[in-house]
């Protein structure tokens, strides 16, 4: 990094100033308004609104409110989207072995010392982000994200063969995908199935109560406002993807000699 | 919004340029992914300042944690030096 990259890339960065501070001076076409808009204003005052639940979903989270249960079809394609990508990474390797004893012993002790202080703190702060998606900001893919960066984390310091010794396998952790897709699912079927056997009008991705349906998901737990669907998306929506990142990483990490006999295959079917 | 967080986001997003620019025109491919992995804790701070806690959260994780971990693979699979 020599003295003149620096100087080109300060200049960079006074010419992005600049251009900025003309953005904001309106020399550029007209700014944005700063007021909230009518649209927010609905959302802000519907995501918990205990006083009409028709319209509410009754989470103290409005993101939440918005990505699980107003546009939660999107969100749902979201999530089958990533599914197709993982499965297709798995899809290019097809036929690899995962072997154990190929040497990797991973870094020093210093570094497996200071992980294990870690682990429980980083596994800790994902699960409660995905618990409590509903009440605070995070969710299901920001939870699930966390844990499975610990998962990375353990895979590079304590070494692949380690984490296959220790039970990990791509079959054990599509098995965890498919379960968290299948509760998803589920979850967005619940008041369907229910209103079908109780012969009572409802929606796929019902949550709370609607106009000519009286069927609601359980609002509290306990003395706690439990949002309904919102919770159960964000625990099996963090179930997905912290297996399926994993997975991916895996996948994507292994060693030559396990990768050898795919190849070999791949060969003989040509 | 408050004086002190606009000033913030400014330096982060000096940063983020200057960090951006080496990235690009480094030849040594890790030392790329080390600058761009800067680059978005900077993204983390505006995206923090600018009151968006939730997308703070899936971008921590994802691109200082996921994306150097996968590029690192892919370094270690072909070249560590361009060109």
């Amino acid at each position: 990094m020599r003295a003149r990259e620096l100087a080109i890339a300060s200049s960079v960065a006074l010419m992005v100033l600049l251009l900025a501070y003309v953005i904001e001076l309106g020399g550029l076409g007209p700014l944005a308004p700063h007021t909230i808009r009518d649209l927010a204003k609905s959302y802000l005052e519907y995501a918990y609104n205990p006083w009409n639940a028709t319209v509410s979903s009754m989470a103290l989270e409005a993101v939440t409110a918005i990505v699980w249960d107003y546009r939660g079809l999107d969100t749902y394609f979201e999530t089958s989207v990533l599914f197709v990508a993982i499965i297709g990474v798995a899809a290019l390797y097809r036929g690899y072995r995962e072997m154990r004893g190929l040497g990797g012993a991973g870094l020093s002790e210093i570094v497996k010392t200071s992980t294990r202080v870690l682990v429980p703190l980083i596994l800790v702060a994902g699960a409660s982000i995905a618990i409590h998606g509903h009440l605070t900001p995070g969710g299901g893919f920001q939870g699930g994200s966390f844990m499975a960066v610990l998962m990375v984390l353990l895979a590079v310091v304590f070494s692949l063969d380690y984490a296959f010794e220790r039970g990990l396998s791509s079959r054990k952790l599509l098995a965890i995908r498919s379960a968290g897709l299948i509760g998803i699912l589920l979850t967005s079927l619940a008041l369907l199935v229910a209103g079908a056997v109780a012969g009572v009008y409802a929606y796929v991705f019902q949550n709370m109560v609607r106009e000519s349906s009286e069927l609601s998901m359980p609002r509290w737990i306990f003395d706690r406002p439990l949002g309904g669907t919102l919770f159960f998306f964000n625990v099996f929506e963090s179930l997905a993807v912290v297996s399926g990142l994993t997975l991916t990483f895996i996948v994507l990490a292994l060693r030559r000699e396990e990768v050898d006999h795919a190849l070999a295959a791949g060969e003989w079917y040509e | 919004m408050e004086p002190v967080a606009i000033l913030l986001a400014t330096v982060a997003a000096l940063l983020s340029v200057i960090a951006t620019y080496l990235a690009v025109v480094s030849k040594d491919l890790l030392v790329a992914v080390v600058l761009s992995a800067v680059q978005s804790t900077a993204y983390a701070l505006i995206y923090y300042v600018l009151m968006a806690p939730d997308i703070v959260l899936v971008y921590v994780p994802v691109s200082v944690g996921l994306l150097p971990a996968v590029s690192v693979l892919l370094i270690k699979k072909t070249e560590r030096y361009e060109g």
